[in-house]
């Protein structure tokens, strides 16, 4: 599984990070930082989980 | 299969007042509910809801309004336009919105929620609406963008008609477009100087004078930030006091415990959304469960009916604060995403926050509500009596 971050679409409302902090980080202008390229099994529903809670839809998770 | 119809009538008093038993029955009729008498296909499943706000392609937001003298006057905001144009609109009028750039408003609006949730502890009693949900978005709205004098005064008139009128041409609407009219109209002719210096409004005014902005921009996003942000968080406010109250034992698990203060307010927006029906103009034949939604249709988005679908959460008409919501409908979603839900949040959560620490129990009289057509909110609510902490 890959993320997809659209780091332009990003507001930095961080809900990704509030909810999936092991998958989505903020950098210091609160824009997402993704941890992985791909991302490894364990983490893959924190991941689809965070992408989906996206209030912009700036972040896909694809197979 | 044809869409199915209902002779659900979504503008009138009954429905405005209480909309869930009309938002289930429609529900169960489809994901896809055709109302020949307001001549629109409502949406009113989680999935298909949140599907159709994701696609800005088949539902363009240049009709989100039920009247075309509304669409009309909504023209060059980012509300009503759709990429690629939106994206650069909605970034001018997210600059100042974003949570960096609110960072450090936090302190500030969580002592003034203190102080005012101090106050109305002290009184013992007070009216929730007028007090509480009104005072403190407006306060913080005002210092914000930099409303002064004139404007100050009629901040919450025209905030309310400019919601108004966003419904079809019946009475409530004849009657808030001229109020709207009088915003309309200030925003068209607004300057720097009638803002306050050093507030986001005249960083708007700065940034259109070096051309980082379009001209004539500036005076649309002063134009969104009143006409959004000021009806809707209100009702917002107004419905976190009247919840905690009726469900006491939801609000001593958030005094118990801090941390569940932002799913509370996930809760409070799942379990009432300020919005009712928001519009988008479908532009090509659209498939929804099996049945085809004409190209030129009118499309009205029931976010509430869509919170309330108990094919996405469990146990849906209850008020659970433990249940954290984060994907709840009423902020929207994707490309239009409500825009102002940071500083949404900052209030709600510095408001919750000053009532876990502040009040025990808090006994409320009869709720009043007046039926309106987009924002659903409680006109009065007398606390009776605050039990402090």
């Amino acid at each position: 599984m890959k993320i997809a971050a659209d780091r332009a679409r990003c507001e930095g409302h961080g809900v990704c990070a509030d909810i999936a902090p092991e998958v989505y980080d903020l950098d210091d202008d609160a824009v997402v930082v993704p941890r992985f390229e791909v991302v490894p099994p364990e983490l893959e529903r924190k991941a689809e989980a965070g992408a989906r809670v996206c209030p912009v839809a700036a972040l896909r998770v694809t197979t | 299969m044809s869409v199915p119809t209902s002779d659900i009538d979504l503008f009138s008093d009954e429905v405005l007042l209480d909309p869930y038993p009309s938002y289930a029955r429609l529900r169960e009729l489809g994901g896809v509910v055709h109302l020949p008498g307001n001549d629109v296909y409502v949406l009113t499943r989680y999935d298909v809801i949140r599907d159709a706000l994701g696609d800005w392609e088949t539902f363009s937001s240049t009709r989100i309004g039920f009247n075309p003298a509304v669409n009309e006057a909504l023209q060059g905001t980012s509300l009503a336009s759709d990429p690629p144009v939106h994206d650069q609109l909605r970034a001018t009028l997210t600059a100042n919105l974003s949570p960096r750039a609110l960072r450090g408003l936090k302190t500030q609006i969580q002592a003034k929620a203190g102080s005012l949730v101090d106050e109305l502890v002290a009184q013992g009693s007070f009216e929730a609406i007028d007090a509480l949900a009104r005072a403190f978005p407006l306060e913080v709205v005002a210092d914000l963008i930099g409303f002064t004098g004139h404007v100050r005064d009629n901040m919450l008139r025209w905030g309310q008609a400019a919601m108004q009128v966003i419904g079809p041409m019946n009475q409530r609407t004849a009657e808030s477009f001229p109020i709207a009219g009088e915003l309309y109209g200030w925003c068209a002719t607004v300057t720097a100087e009638d803002l306050a210096p050093g507030s986001v409004g005249r960083g708007i005014f700065d940034a259109q004078a070096r051309g980082d902005i379009p001209a004539g921009t500036a005076g649309h996003i002063i134009h969104q930030y009143l006409g959004a942000g000021v009806d809707t968080t209100i009702a917002a406010m107004g419905n976190i006091v009247a919840l905690f109250a009726a469900h006491p034992e939801q609000f001593e698990l958030v005094r118990k415990d801090a941390a569940l203060v932002p799913a509370a307010f996930n809760e409070v927006l799942r379990f009432w959304a300020p919005v009712h029906a928001w519009g988008r103009l479908v532009t090509k034949d659209a498939e929804i469960d099996d049945a085809v939604v004409p190209a030129g249709a009118q499309v009205a988005i029931l976010f509430g009916a869509g919170n309330r679908d108990p094919r996405h959460y469990d146990d849906p008409d209850a008020f659970l604060v433990e249940r954290n919501p984060v994907d709840h409908l009423s902020f929207g979603y994707g490309p239009h995403g409500c825009a102002g839900q940071g500083l949404a949040r900052l209030e709600a959560h510095a408001v919750i926050e000053a009532l876990a620490h502040r009040v025990g129990r808090l006994v409320v009289g009869e709720e009043l509500r007046i039926p309106s057509n987009i924002t659903r909110s409680i006109e009065r609510l007398p606390v009776v009596e605050v039990v402090p902490a």
